[in-house]
């Protein structure tokens, strides 16, 4: 198949890398300088060392490279920084990956098997990776008589939509994408929205399983609704604020689970059910209606609607560490400073290994805190897919709007008690004013 | 609500005979089809109307394969390896009844050590049989661990079928004459530790499988099948023991060496799908207890074969023989006309006298039961098919 | 009696067995007999099986008495035969009984014959009902038409079978 090389003429190849390099040199010039000049009228530059950054002083960091640490720390504190990596996306997507990957070798091991081996030389730590390709290069196929902006669109809101839930969280003070004075209310008004898209979607693809599917799903979201917002009022009660951040900080001196212990729970098991995670995952229950909803989702139509379901996995586990586990605080085991007395001495190369300006000892450590109990949460939510089998949806039904209501409601009523006696909320006894 | 309550009742009191398609707009045809994650390979149409299950209309076929009217064509040592096929698993149970049959026809009795081998043989594929269902069980009720621990499990009990006859399923072990080869130098050993070690299995799964809520709820008082209708409709095995009636063919109609070995059969009141679940755990108990006597009783040495001619001739006659396989009494009915090959071979299987008890319980019940009641009436597709 | 593990008292048990079981079938042909004289043919009578062979219009009528008078509940199998040397088929309902406990290890083979070129029988579904499935197999493997059966249809065969009912004798499975 492959044709005989034509005979190598040196020549010919200098010419071809002299033409290359041409071609270079003309688009930066014909088309990247003009753009950086236009750009550099609208983005603010930093401040560094008293002096406004310019181009020259920048390819000055290559003689003193501790300069280029402000810079870092500039970009870090953008919003364009916060809502894509740290806070943001990538941060999540991360962790998203990460937990996918850890659901399939933990539920291996409790069923006694390996799960992932082969992709990549230990334990199949590629196998993400491989299975993101895989699904990038799959047909999409969509049905005939299928409502085709809806079936298109409805895979990239859900992804939004997660990532809107996900750009709430803070994770440590100060470092949230969206400071919003109502974070709680505004996540549950996106989290609302979820119903719809598994509704809209399940009726476009014109199809009857994913019809009885989507109905399910309606029906299972909407009963669970409920009791999660229920369950998170003592929290806004307690620390009267709707900030998330506020209403980490307000955790200062107690835990709210162990004020609002059966709230914790029903707010985790209604999260389950928001997750559709197993026991609760009749939307696609895969015995009964094929895949539910997601039955006509092929190639990467599917490896969105999985990344937006672990991506809301990580807001909703987030989202419970704030409200209930105390957020970022534990105690501080980073020390101030990475290398100890970095900064006063003025030798570069000291400097840029202490990390010094980068490095802010408080924030890793909240980062470290809420990480750990994330990261504990989310492996309760994954420990308990190992063990049940699917709810049937009358079952479901019941329990949501009987039991849990019932119970939030007795757990609000002990702490309105508290709180009328003095003893805890902002002006009680145990607060932190 | 009365209205469709009043449907309900009359689609179920016409359960047994065809009940008419409605016209009605708001029901909506579901094929429960072959290529379907909670069927296995069997189709069955279901309307519904909302979430409860008004009409059902099984229609096997999907694997038939014709193993009757093959049989005629061949001499009874070649039906072995295509009459095991119907269930890939259950293979000793399977050949079995026809071995008696034909040993019936032609007047012979199988050796002591043989039959005693056979009945090993049959018990090591029942406990393989049920580990599969339940496997299966616990995939159509959404619980991936109780698919993936008997899964696991059986592969003990594969390992000693493959010591015994060199393959792991569809052994074709048992021949008309006894068994094809005699067991290995160390088996005894090797079986009894792998058999005590499974049987410590089954408390684990008594803990973690039934005694789970979320199981039992969605089991628990599901597809009531009581004890007139289970014997109206002539159900067998296992279904026919969770409905209270105490028939095994061991117990009442021993073959080869089942009146020397003692045990129980294992029945429940409760007639209920969580019942149908259960009875199959408690049968492999009692099947553990049975291998362990096998293997105390067997005489140590002898014949396991009656050598038989390759186109041996069986007297003219007709006979029906029947065993306990994993679903139920399993029946051959060989009709003989003094050739090598047999006239008439008709295998009545469990599963297929088992399946009329699906639209019976179906019709009336939530879509949501639908997969604790279908795998829980012991089906299996292809046997049904044959 | 004594279980012991010798060849000796093995065919011992075989007799006690033999004997038990031919007296249970011996009262239940007696008892069939005296009801219905020579309308009923005694085939074989083994071991816990016998035979009785009737003719088509008396089916109904035994499989009734059958019934209500000796505890015969449900149809182990249900099937026919084809016999083109004699222009019959021969139909057999193994019977057996879950209530009556001393008929557990029973079964008895009622059959009839009727005619090949054009097969008809009643149909037993509205005395036993476990043989609706066998009865509707029987149709489309021997062509037997059952009066009575709501649904003489296609079963396991595929849609679009357009051959003859496959278990009959003229059926030649290609290349044999």
């Amino acid at each position: 198949m492959a044709s005989l090389t034509p005979d190598f003429r040196f020549g010919n190849f200098v010419a071809s890398i002299v033409w290359v390099l041409f071609v270079v040199l003309a688009l930066v010039t014909v088309l990247i300088l003009p753009i950086i000049f236009f750009t550099l009228f609208y983005i603010p530059l930093p401040v560094v060392d008293g002096q406004v950054l310019t181009p020259y002083l920048f390819f000055s960091m290559m003689v003193d490279p501790s300069r280029t640490l402000p810079i870092l720390q500039f970009f870090m504190h953008t919003t364009l920084f916060k809502a894509a990596v740290f806070p943001g996306f990538v941060f999540a997507a991360l962790i998203a990956a990460v937990t996918i990957f850890v659901e399939r070798k933990l539920l291996a091991k409790m069923q006694l098997r390996v799960g992932p081996l082969y992709a990549g030389k230990v334990e199949g730590i590629f196998q993400l990776l491989a299975d993101g390709l895989k699904l990038l290069t799959k047909e999409i196929i969509v049905p005939s008589g299928a409502d085709k902006p809806i079936f298109w669109l409805a895979p990239i809101m859900f992804v939004a939509t997660a990532a809107a839930v996900v750009a709430l969280i803070p994770v440590a003070p100060g470092w949230v994408v969206a400071d919003v004075d109502v974070g709680l209310i505004a996540v549950f008004a996106i989290l609302g929205f979820f119903p719809l898209i598994a509704l809209l979607f399940s009726w476009a693809s014109n199809s009857k399983y994913p019809f009885i599917g989507g109905l399910r799903a309606l029906h299972q979201m909407i009963a669970f609704e409920i009791p999660f917002f229920l369950s998170a009022l003592p929290v806004v009660l307690l620390s009267s604020s709707l900030n998330l951040t506020e209403i980490a900080r307000s955790q200062y001196m107690i835990w709210n689970i162990f004020l609002l212990p059966i709230n914790a729970f029903v707010f985790f098991i209604s999260s389950l059910a928001e997750l559709e995670r197993i026991p609760f995952d009749l939307p696609e229950a895969e015995s009964e209606i094929v895949a539910g909803w997601l039955t006509e989702t092929t190639g990467m139509i599917y490896g969105l609607i999985q990344l937006g379901s672990y991506l809301k996995l990580y807001a909703l586990a987030g989202l419970f560490v704030i409200l209930f586990l105390g957020g970022w605080y534990g105690p501080q085991i980073f020390p101030p400073e990475l290398i100890p007395g970095a900064h006063e001495s003025n030798l570069p190369l000291l400097q840029m290994l202490a990390l010094d300006g980068v490095y802010n000892a408080i924030t890793v450590n909240s980062v470290f805190w809420f990480l750990i109990k994330t990261i504990f949460i989310i492996f309760l939510m994954l420990v308990i897919r190992g063990i049940n089998p699917r709810i049937r949806i009358d079952i479901l039904l019941h329990t949501g709007w009987y039991k849990l209501i019932v119970l939030t409601f007795i757990n609000l009523f002990v702490v309105l008690m508290l709180i009328y006696g003095g003893i805890i909320g902002p002006e009680g006894v145990i607060s932190i004013r | 609500m009365s209205s469709l309550q009043e449907k309900i009742d009359e689609a179920k009191k016409l359960s047994l005979q065809i009940t008419k398609e409605t016209e009605d707009d708001r029901l909506m045809t579901l094929s429960v089809g072959p290529q379907h994650p909670g069927s296995g390979h069997f189709r069955f149409t279901i309307k519904v109307d909302g979430d409860y299950i008004v009409f059902v209309d099984p229609d096997p076929g999907y694997v038939h394969r014709g193993h009757e009217k093959m049989c005629e064509y061949r001499n009874h040592f070649q039906n072995i390896p295509h009459l095991e096929r119907p269930v890939i698993h259950d293979s000793c149970n399977i050949t079995y009844a026809y071995s008696l049959a034909v040993e019936d026809l032609v007047g012979i009795t199988v050796p002591r050590r043989g039959q005693f081998i056979r009945a090993l043989a049959s018990e090591l594929s029942r406990l393989s049989y049920t580990l599969y269902w339940l496997a299966i069980y616990g995939i159509f009720l959404g619980h991936s661990t109780m698919f993936m621990w008997p899964a696991g499990d059986r592969e003990l009990l594969i390992d000693l079928l493959e010591r015994l006859s060199g393959a792991r399923v569809t052994n074709a072990f048992n021949i008309p004459g006894g068994v094809r080869n005699d067991i290995p130098y160390n088996f005894k050993e090797k079986c009894l530790a792998q058999v005590n070690y499974f049987e410590t299995r089954l408390k684990e799964y008594e803990d973690i499988f039934y005694n789970n809520p979320l199981l039992r709820q969605r089991t628990e008082g599901v597809g009531i099948l009581t004890k007139e209708d289970a014997i109206k409709l002539g159900v067998t095995g296992s279904v026919l023991r969770a409905s209270g009636v105490p028939f095994d063919v061991r117990k009442v109609e021993p073959y080869d060496v089942y009146d020397e070995i003692e045990f129980k059969v294992q029945y429940m009141k409760t007639c209920d799908s969580f019942a149908r679940a259960y009875v199959p755990v408690l049968d492999m108990r009692e099947s553990c207890h049975i291998i362990r006597q096998l293997l105390d009783k067997m005489p140590d040495s002898g014949d396991v074969r009656e050598k038989l001619q390759f186109n041996i001739k069986s007297s003219p006659g007709e006979t029906y023989k029947r065993v306990e396989s994993g679903r139920g009494a399993l029946g051959y009915h060989v009709v003989s006309d003094g050739t090598p090959r047999p006239y008439r071979v008709k295998a009545s299987v469990g599963s297929f006298r088992n399946l009329l008890a699906l639209p019976f319980l179906l019709t009336g019940s939530k879509l949501g039961d639908m997969p604790a009641i279908y795998w829980s009436l012991n089906y299996w597709p292809v046997e049904a098919d044959r | 009696m004594e279980k012991n593990n010798t060849e000796n008292n093995q065919t011992n048990l075989i007799e006690v067995k033999e004997e038990k079981s031919n007296l249970l079938s011996s009262s239940l042909i007696n008892s069939i007999t005296t009801n219905f004289g020579d309308q009923v043919k005694l085939v074989y009578k083994k071991e816990n099986r016998s035979k009785i062979l009737v003719s088509p219009e008396n089916l109904v009528e035994t499989a009734l008495y059958l019934r209500n008078n000796h505890g015969f509940d449900h149809a182990e199998s249900a099937s026919g035969t084809d016999y083109p040397a004699d222009n019959q088929i021969e139909i057999n309902y193994h019977l057996g009984s879950y209530s009556n406990t001393d008929y557990y290890p029973y079964i008895l083979v009622l059959s009839t014959r009727v005619d090949r070129t054009d097969p008809k029988s009643n149909s037993l579904i509205n005395i036993f009902p476990s043989v609706e499935y066998h009865e509707r197999e029987t149709y489309e493997m021997l062509g037997v038409f059952f009066l009575g059966h709501p649904r003489n249809e296609r079963f396991i065969l595929p849609e679009d079978w357009a051959d003859m009912p496959p278990l009959r004798k003229d059926f030649r499975i290609k290349g044999r």
